[in-house]
């Protein structure tokens, strides 16, 4: 599935550019200085392999990520240990280890925003489930709906006109510290990006565990919980909520499958350091190796996601075995 | 040497004093920026363009600065941006460089490494430099006259080094097997450049070259120890001939500067080295770096190039902020190529109907306004240009464009009733979106209708407006467009975006200029040796790309640059076009 | 990675057979649709959003006179309103009063209320008709993956979980770059819109197709399914007569909750700046050059609004039609 990806993306790049007419002179000639000479941008051609059959090109990838690539720079060879998602067209440097050096960024982010989505999305979605109808129930729910038809760049803005450059309660945007250097800053530079990408999901999850909770609450074994005389909360939480929480996890899987390969509008309404942007700055600068690199790596946490939730399904829901 | 530099200081502000009136250096009154006790200095909008603003002789503190986004390279032999020529010299030194500090003096070179400026001799065809004797790396190694040769010779390479300038590669004679440093280490290049003896350094040309002064005060002549040198890995560990050297190299993050205990200030009278450290942020978003630049957070935005809308918007209105800004005008033209190669407009009268229809004022908005964006521009040459001279030749009643001569034009070119084209812009840039917008509206009311097309600017060059074949298939007429000079003088200004002879397949920067005669004044005024006469000669250049109509000039750019609060020293040098780098310092 | 994109579509899609195999059952008596439309009209939240997505609708259609009674052109410049070294609209809320309702834009002084006027219709064109590829695409994958299985459905899963496993925006943005600007027979704006319709569509069917595959394979075993095939009906008639027939009420729900989706995700590719080619005036567009005049409230506000209120509307016409068509949650 990966390998499926990453043609598709080097199409886009390469075979694409090509109906458009385009030459692999065209194509160097925005790796170089301003007015550089024919022979610099013939250079530079030969250096990055546009000159070679596209098929050579992708293979010399692929042989890069499974066995590994040489990198000349000048004076010398460097050796790129596999997986190796080659050199940037643009700053020389590999793009395996920017992709992990940006990884804590999104990651924190998303964890942060996930864990809040979670307990109030899932917590407001039975509340409002056990009381269908009543008061708190349509605010939640009016809330909710509300939560998922903002865009985030739009809530992003406001969020720091109103609290950072207005009331200067929250850093402004592109602030960033390292967990392991300041924990109390990491979380308080996170706070507004956190808040405002959970109040996004939390809706969807509210909506989703309302909507989960009122059919098992219908099916026969609570009322079978019910009669064995276990108490409310007993049958809500262990067998109810159990239940409902099957599509919920699902759904968490490939929202922080997608989530951690780069939150691209959040971070850059934000201009948070993380793969999302990461990915934009690739793709402005049409730095390939490095658009290539960070969609392969998001791709592979969804994939990676998906399973996890697979093996989680059978935890969750007795209803379902492993095969 | 420091209180020799302050002198010089504060003897180019008197001249520049005088000459400011000219210099097009904005509104804004003249008046001291400090008191003769030396008090605190009173900011003062523009004070920082005519005279040093508060000056200070102070050493110690940390100099914070940021950059919204990120240097090409911060190896000097593959580096080509202003703020990079500007800043490197913190780390290193050229043969020569610009003068630092305010006025009209900020263009004229002056030795840096080398004893005094290039001895030309055989007409022109050998430039030789003696290097001053005592110069050490930060490592305590000395520095040679062969450290500049190989340095030279090593961005040969442009394999390996391909964001650089490459007017060393074009003039140098270099030998035909040479292949660079790394491929042909064996090739002796000295028919190029050579040191002769430890303290010169020889230059060999092609052909005669009078501003060879003007090309070693770039970073290609910054010298690189052979035995260091790690090729395009070199950016990330460079060894310092300047004051300060590196202390952390993140690429792409931060980076920090630390003093250089090996350089001796005796062999540098030029950089007063104040503060003890230098930290550098990368990819800022750019109104936060404005708003830390209004607060004090930091003192220094890398990039110079002004404020952002938002910030604009903020300081403008306040008087106390506004007292901060200097408003220069820069050697930087912002323009629209009207690209003779599809028809209607490769007949000039329909070129001629787009000068006239386009309403300057609304580009001028569209780019900034006049503060911003710039002086509303109607030749070629900006004002900073040496021997630029100031002429109108399709001029309008407040130059709103006139839609009377525009159809007079059209009906000369036998398109009465306006034509259909396209105009392209950097899509990334939300000034050239607003000026291809004001152009749609300007052309529509003669019955040219523009389709807008933007593209990423990455590309803009290699796969769309500089591309000749992707115009002429895609019938592309007009294309935003900026440039700003190398060094202030008309060759160094023009000769890269009017001389149809440098057109090639794609990456092109001259997109519409293909004119016999531009092309022959080119030739005249490259090999006239007379200063006047070369520069009248450009003019003549400027007034043959106007009549062409093939390029229409929208501003001379300027920018609204803020002072750091607590900055010390701090200088517009016309040289670099912004500030003067190594001369800051902090409270 | 796009969270603001899949919400919608991924939630609904999370549990397809629960909410409405209905869908079958319920051909009682009543005509399922009867039902359904007798729900709806006491459902007073879905109808407030049916009569504003009516109401948008017409604002798209009569956007011409609209703006021609209320305001000036689109794209027009006043550039008398505007200060000339900030930029900004001269007086107070962004030059706002009978003349300019919503105020102008920085910088060339555009009538804001008119701009968002004239950005509805494509916000809406483009929300739909990506929608009908996504519909298209979606249910003739999910009928042949649910109706043949095997191997088939094999193939179509996998491929609906490589484009779940997409970064959506990336490719989008990245094609949206690249693509030329002469094509199919079309040019300029036409062209970029209809890319911008089969990207947005291309990428979001899989969402549609999950559904119609799981109410497919329902469907396949159903009486009357095997009571035609019994009577030697073949695949086609099966298909058309049989299935798609009951296919139609939940891919008519889903459509209009994949709507509002698809209209966020062509706000989104406007504000990263790969969207319409200026200056048609989008939402999105509006609030990408909002940023960098983030101190102008109205200038944010407005297009954020716009946005909201249509996907809103859209979002709660579609619950209502959701809960409409399925008895048990309600």
């Amino acid at each position: 599935m990966l390998i499926v990806i990453s043609m598709v993306t080097f199409g886009i790049f390469f075979v694409v550019p090509q109906w458009a007419g385009s030459t692999p002179e065209a194509l160097a000639s925005r790796y170089v200085g301003r007015a550089a000479t024919p022979e610099t941008v013939h250079l530079v051609a030969e250096r990055l392999g546009f000159n070679d059959p596209i098929v050579v090109q992708y293979g010399r990838f692929l042989k890069g990520i499974f066995v590994g690539a040489e990198y000349d720079y000048g004076a010398g060879v460097e050796q790129c240990p596999a997986p190796c998602l080659g050199y940037s067209f643009i700053s020389g440097q590999p793009v395996w280890p920017d992709l992990l050096d940006r990884m804590p960024v999104t990651f924190s982010l998303a964890i942060g925003a996930a864990l809040l989505w979670v307990v109030f999305g899932v917590s407001v979605g039975v509340l409002s489930a056990l009381r269908r109808g009543s008061f708190f129930d349509r605010l939640s729910m009016g809330t909710a709906l509300a939560g998922v038809s903002l865009p985030i760049f739009f809530t992003g803005m406001v969020s720091l006109v109103v609290f950072s450059y207005g009331l200067g309660w929250t850093p402004p945007g592109g602030a960033w510290t390292d967990l392991t250097e300041n924990p109390a800053q990491w979380a308080y530079n996170l706070l507004l990006p956190w808040i405002t990408l959970a109040f996004l999901f939390a809706a969807t999850y509210a909506r989703l565990t309302r909507a989960g909770m009122l059919e098992t609450m219908g099916e026969d074994y609570i009322r079978t919980a019910r009669a064995k005389g276990l108490r409310e909360r007993e049958v809500v939480v262990k067998h109810g909520l159990r239940a409902a929480l099957t599509p919920i996890l699902t759904l968490f899987g490939i929202d922080f499958g997608l989530l951690i390969g780069g939150a691209i509008l959040t971070e850059t309404t934000y201009t948070l350091p993380g793969l999302g942007q990461f990915a934009i700055l690739a793709i402005r600068n049409q730095d390939l190796p490095q658009v290539m690199g960070v969609v392969l790596f998001a791709a592979g946490f969804v994939v990676v996601a998906s399973f996890v939730v697979d093996l989680l399904y059978a935890v969750v829901d007795p209803r379902v075995r492993l095969s | 040497m420091k209180r020799k530099s302050a002198l010089a200081a504060a003897a180019t502000a008197a001249l520049a004093l005088v000459l400011s009136a000219c210099g097009g250096g904005g509104g804004g009154t003249t008046q001291p920026a400090q008191s003769a006790s030396g008090a605190a200095a009173q900011p003062v909008a523009n004070a920082a363009l005519t005279e040093v603003f508060n000056p200070s002789t102070k050493k110690g503190g940390t100099l914070k600065a940021a950059h919204s986004a990120d240097w090409d390279s911060l190896d000097p032999g593959d580096t080509y941006y202003g703020y990079s020529f500007n800043f490197g010299r913190f780390y290193w030194r050229t043969l020569t460089m610009y003068k630092p500090g305010p006025g009209p003096d900020g263009n004229t070179v002056i030795p840096d490494l080398a004893e005094s400026l290039g001895e030309p001799s055989d007409e022109g065809k050998t430039w030789t430099y003696k290097i001053k004797p005592g110069l050490k790396y930060e490592d305590g190694t000395p520095i040679g006259a062969k450290d500049v040769a190989y340095a030279v010779a090593r961005t040969f390479d442009k394999e390996t080094f391909p964001h650089g300038p490459s007017y060393l590669n074009e003039l140098l004679d270099w030998p035909k097997d040479f292949k660079g440093v790394y491929k042909t280490p064996d090739v002796d290049y000295k028919s190029a450049v050579e040191a002769t003896d430890d303290t010169t350094v020889v230059f060999h040309l092609k052909k005669p070259f009078a501003s060879m002064d003007y090309i070693v005060q770039m970073p290609m002549t910054a010298p690189v120890p052979k035995d260091k040198d790690t090729g395009a890995k070199y950016r990330e560990k460079i060894i310092s001939s300047g004051p300060y050297k590196f202390e952390t190299n993140e690429i792409g993050k931060k980076f920090a500067l630390v003093r250089n205990d090996q350089w001796d200030p005796a062999t540098d009278p030029n950089r007063p080295a104040l503060p003890d450290r230098i930290e550098v942020q990368l990819n800022v978003n750019a109104d936060d770096l404005d708003n830390q630049l209004i607060s004090g957070d930091i003192h220094l935005d890398i990039p110079g190039t002004g404020l952002q809308p938002a910030a604009l918007g903020k300081v403008l209105p306040d008087p106390a902020l506004k007292a901060r800004t200097d408003n220069p005008t820069i050697p930087r033209l912002w323009y629209i190529s009207v690209i003779p190669d599809n028809p209607p407009l490769d007949n000039v009268d329909c070129r001629k109907a787009v000068m006239y229809a386009a309403d300057r004022v609304a580009n001028q908005t569209a780019y900034g306004g006049e503060v911003a964006g710039g002086e509303i521009a109607t030749n070629v040459m900006p004002p900073p240009i040496v021997g630029q001279e100031k002429f109108d030749t399709y001029p309008s009643e407040g130059n709103k464009g006139d839609t009377t001569k525009a159809k007079e034009a059209l009906t000369a070119c036998g398109q009465p009733n306006g034509f259909s084209t396209t105009m392209t812009f950097r899509a990334d840039r939300p000034r050239e979106k607003a000026l291809a917008e004001a152009m749609e509206q300007a052309l529509s009311k003669v019955g040219i209708k523009l389709t807008l097309k933007g593209f990423p600017a990455s590309s803009y060059f290699s796969d769309y407006a500089g591309n000749t074949a992707y115009v002429k298939k895609n019938g592309i007429g007009l294309a935003t467009h900026g440039w700003g000079s190398d060094w202030p003088d008309g060759y160094g200004f023009m000769q890269a975006i009017v001389d149809s002879r440098t057109i090639r397949d794609a990456g092109n920067y001259n997109l519409s200029v293909k004119s016999d005669k531009v092309d022959g004044l080119i030739d005249q005024a490259s090999g006239e040796l007379d200063t006047t006469a070369r520069n009248k000669l450009w003019v003549d250049v400027d007034k043959a790309v106007m009549e062409d109509a093939s390029l229409l000039p929208v501003v001379w750019a300027k920018a609204l640059l803020l002072r750091g609060q607590g900055v010390t020293n701090v200088a517009y040098n016309e040289g670099q076009s912004m500030y003067d780098y190594i001369m800051l310092g902090v409270e | 990675m796009t969270a603001p994109l899949d919400v919608s579509g991924s939630a609904s899609e999370a549990q397809p057979e629960v909410v409405l195999t209905g869908a079958g059952q319920a051909v009682q008596g009543r005509s399922l649709t009867g039902i359904a439309w007798m729900r709806l009209r006491r459902d007073k939240v879905a109808l407030t959003g049916g009569i504003t997505v009516l109401l948008l609708v017409l604002v798209a259609v009569f956007a011409t006179p609209i703006i021609a009674l209320f305001g000036h052109p689109p794209l027009e410049f006043h550039q008398d309103m505007i200060d000339s070294s900030t930029l900004l609209p001269k007086g107070d809320f962004g030059g706002m009063g009978s003349e300019y309702l919503l105020g102008v834009e920085p910088v060339n002084g555009r009538d804001i209320f008119s701009r968002i006027v004239a950005g509805a219709g494509i916000s809406l064109l483009i929300g739909f008709l990506a929608t009908l590829v996504s519909v298209l695409i979606g249910t003739v994958m999910g009928v042949v993956a649910g109706y043949f299985g095997g191997w088939v459905d094999q193939v179509i899963g996998r491929l609906m979980d490589v484009f779940l496993a997409f970064p959506l925006l990336v490719f989008a943005i990245a094609l949206a770059g690249v693509v030329p600007d002469k094509g199919f027979g079309l040019e300029g704006n036409g062209l970029r819109i209809a890319m911008l319709i089969f990207i947005i569509g291309f990428f979001s069917w899989p969402s549609i197709g999950r559904i119609v595959r799981g109410q497919t394979l329902s469907l396949r075993e159903r009486e009357f399914v095997d009571a035609a095939r019994s009577l030697g009906a073949r695949n086609g008639y099966i298909l058309f007569r049989e299935i798609l027939p009951n296919l139609i009420a939940p891919i008519l729900v889903y459509a209009t909750l994949l709507i509002p989706a698809n209209i966020l995700f062509e706000a989104a590719l406007s504000f990263l700046g790969v969207g319409i080619n200026p200056p048609t005036p989008t939402w999105g567009g509006m609030l990408s050059e909002a940023v960098r005049f983030y101190t102008l409230p109205h200038f944010v506000i407005f297009p954020g609004l716009a946005i909201f209120v249509t996907v809103l509307a859209f979002n709660l016409f579609g619950d209502g039609l959701r809960d409409a068509f399925d008895p048990r949650a309600h």
